[in-house]
């Protein structure tokens, strides 16, 4: 569904080329939900614009659901993003001079849904989130874990195959972290496929599948079967 | 889309409402400046009678000294003498004809509780009211039969015939003019060509005359003259040398209705001259014309220098508004370069961005553009207050300058905020995102 095979990135100043992601090579399957772990500087975030279609890549070949992504002109990769990539940031990235309403409404403007159908998946994502009753507040009248959940209602409002969050807890206090871990869980049950860049090792361990990126290469772990080992031998 | 862009352009207008404000008083300013001087020469060089201009001819004879050229020799009298009209009269070989010069006299109503009043009148032929499209309340003109035979008949303007008769119907009553009676012929209704093309020489932008009475009554000494003589030798005294002598002072202009016709005038007008030769006049070179209203107006300069590089300041003035506005406008797109970033994201291509912000520039512009329709008003006042009669009838914005008003703004700044657009609608989506 989302396979990246030898792809680099490299970034050009007029002095100096730096290396983001050299031979990166990834296979996520419909329905996974993955962690992407690292250090700083590793390559996590560039790996996750190239998957949202957010930035180019310097060679290799990337599919998404079927698809040759490096052909794609600006309309093609817009398209994309909006019918099968949701967004999630660390800082929310919510719109302040607009209502929550509005907020969820962005991608669902961009994909052309009449009006009904608009305030249909716009209800129905903000109650899933559990703020439908302020959907008229502005975000700067939420708290930090409640706009996480708007940004998660806007990023599922248009029914996305793939939801990207980068590092969705890093802004919110543990409580409130568990608790959008939690609704990620959720999502990732009903069927959406999930990336996930964080540093919190302890989230990490809570999705099934966990790849750690070093100087812009992947080196896959499977914690859990990590986890159970380390068991066994004590 | 329109109206969701619409309504975040107003959102973003009002949430930056302090640099918004600003942009929206440079355009106005700009637009201001510029609609108020290129509304004076809009005016100045509007075509006063369209429909024939083209056939209305101003006739021009170098009847002037021989050894001192008039205007330096670029251009024959702006006047011709009494003679030549009255023989150009005479012959009559165009479809029509009209001679005139300014006049002036006192009107004593019959009612002795109304003060006299002192009128601005022309003394024209018949054939000026056709020739002109001089519009009528009541009654109509004199006819060519009056003229020749000196008919103490006069034609008011609607406001003398409010003053003298009340606003009735005149028409057949008498009315004293400077002592002698004249029969009321016809009232004409407001009637204010701009420029008054008829007569430049006394004001292109004077208002038109209180009263018209038939040319012909000068040379009886019916009516008084005015308006500009200009003579290159003396003539003797009294109104008979006067009047034959070589002063010009009339005015004299022909309807043609085909290029045919005017060839044949002309052909008339040189063989003319040739005749008047041979009794001595007309010893310089023939230099003999027939302009059209446009043509005559360009001739006369009758949109002022001045007024054409005041233009040219306003539109540099424009420029350096809309340079700023450019500048407000790039602080401003880039101050929301998260929200681009963002929007891409979430699936907004970079047209679509692009049409959003330019509407947005647009909706400042029309801002500006409405901004600028009052300065302009207000310009124009302080033009009108500043020269007086001179500007009289010209510091007026029509429709078609209020909507030229809000067109140029927009154009402008659309064209003021491609550049910001274009650099925002560049912006690194990832860049803007990770940066947040």
């Amino acid at each position: 569904m989302l396979s990246m095979k030898n792809i680099s990135k490299v970034f050009q100043t007029a002095d100096i080329q730096t290396h983001a992601l050299r031979d990166f090579n990834l296979t996520v399957n419909e329905g996974d939900f993955v962690s992407v772990t690292g250090p700083s500087g590793s390559g996590k975030t560039t790996f996750l614009n190239i998957a949202g279609l957010l930035e180019t890549f310097t060679s290799g070949e990337f599919t998404l659901d079927g698809e040759n992504v490096g052909s794609l002109n600006d309309n093609g990769r817009s398209k994309m993003r909006n019918h099968k990539i949701g967004f999630i940031f660390q800082s929310f990235n919510l719109i302040p001079d607009l209502n929550l309403f509005d907020n969820v409404d962005v991608p669902l403007r961009y994909r052309g849904f009449n009006a009904k159908e608009r305030k249909k998946r716009i209800e129905e994502n903000l109650e899933r989130v559990g703020l439908a009753s302020r959907m008229k507040h502005l975000p700067s009248q939420l708290s930090g874990g409640q706009q996480q959940r708007v940004a998660i209602a806007r990023a599922l409002a248009t029914d996305p195959r793939f939801l990207l969050a980068d590092e969705p807890t890093g802004n919110l206090d543990s409580e409130m972290a568990q608790g959008v871990m939690s609704l990620l869980e959720e999502i990732n049950k009903q069927g959406t496929t999930i990336i996930m860049v964080t540093h919190d090792a302890q989230l990490a361990q809570r999705s099934p599948r966990t790849i750690q990126v070093m100087d812009g290469r992947v080196s896959e772990l499977d914690l859990q079967l990590a986890a159970t080992s380390q068991q066994a031998i004590a | 889309m329109f109206s969701y862009y619409l309504r975040l352009a107003w959102i973003s207008i009002l949430r930056h409402w302090g640099l918004s404000l600003l942009m929206i008083c440079a355009i106005g300013l700009g637009i201001g400046a510029t609609m108020t001087t290129v509304t004076v020469n809009y005016l100045m060089s509007a075509n006063p009678i369209p429909h024939k201009s083209e056939q209305l001819y101003y006739v021009q004879l170098d009847s002037w000294d021989v050894n001192d050229p008039f205007d330096d020799g670029l251009n024959p009298p702006d006047q011709l003498t009494y003679t030549d009209s009255t023989n150009l009269m005479k012959a009559a070989k165009a479809f029509r004809q009209n001679v005139q010069a300014q006049a002036y006299g006192v009107i004593e109503p019959a009612d002795k509780d109304l003060l006299p009043i002192s009128v601005t009148a022309r003394a024209n032929s018949a054939d000026f009211f056709v020739m002109f499209d001089v519009p009528f309340i009541f009654g109509s003109a004199w006819s060519a039969q009056s003229d020749l035979s000196k008919e103490q008949v006069i034609v008011l303007s609607k406001k003398i015939n409010d003053q003298v008769f009340g606003g009735e119907n005149s028409v057949g009553k008498t009315i004293k003019f400077d002592n002698n009676l004249f029969k009321v012929m016809g009232v004409i209704d407001d009637w204010q060509p701009k420029p008054r093309f008829y007569d430049i020489t006394t004001g292109a932008f004077n208002e038109s005359e209180d009263v018209f009475v038939p040319f012909s009554l000068i040379a009886e000494e019916k009516v008084r003259r005015s308006g500009n003589t200009n003579c290159w030798k003396p003539s003797g005294d009294g109104m008979a040398a006067f009047l034959a002598g070589e002063c010009v002072w009339t005015q004299f202009w022909v309807e043609l209705k085909s290029e045919q016709e005017k060839q044949d005038y002309m052909t008339f007008l040189n063989a003319y001259v040739q005749e008047q030769k041979q009794y001595g006049r007309f010893q310089r070179p023939m230099d003999n014309r027939l302009s059209n209203v446009m043509q005559w107006l360009e001739n006369q300069e009758v949109v002022a220098d001045d007024a054409r590089m005041m233009m040219a300041m306003s539109f540099m003035f424009l420029t350096v508004c809309l340079l700023n506005t450019i500048g407000l406008l790039l602080a401003k797109f880039l101050g929301k370069a998260s929200e681009i970033g963002l929007r891409q994201a979430l699936g907004a291509s970079k047209s679509t961005l692009f049409f959003q912000y330019i509407l947005e520039s647009a909706c400042i512009g029309f801002a500006g553009g409405l901004l600028g329709l009052g300065l302009s008003f207000l310009g124009l006042k302080g033009i009108e207050s500043l020269y007086g009669e001179y500007m009289q009838g010209l510091a007026t914005l029509d429709i078609p300058m209020m909507v030229l008003a809000i067109v140029l703004a927009l154009i402008c700044t659309v064209i003021a905020g491609l550049y910001p657009t274009w650099r925002a609608c560049n912006i690194s989506p990832a860049q803007q995102l990770k940066s947040q």
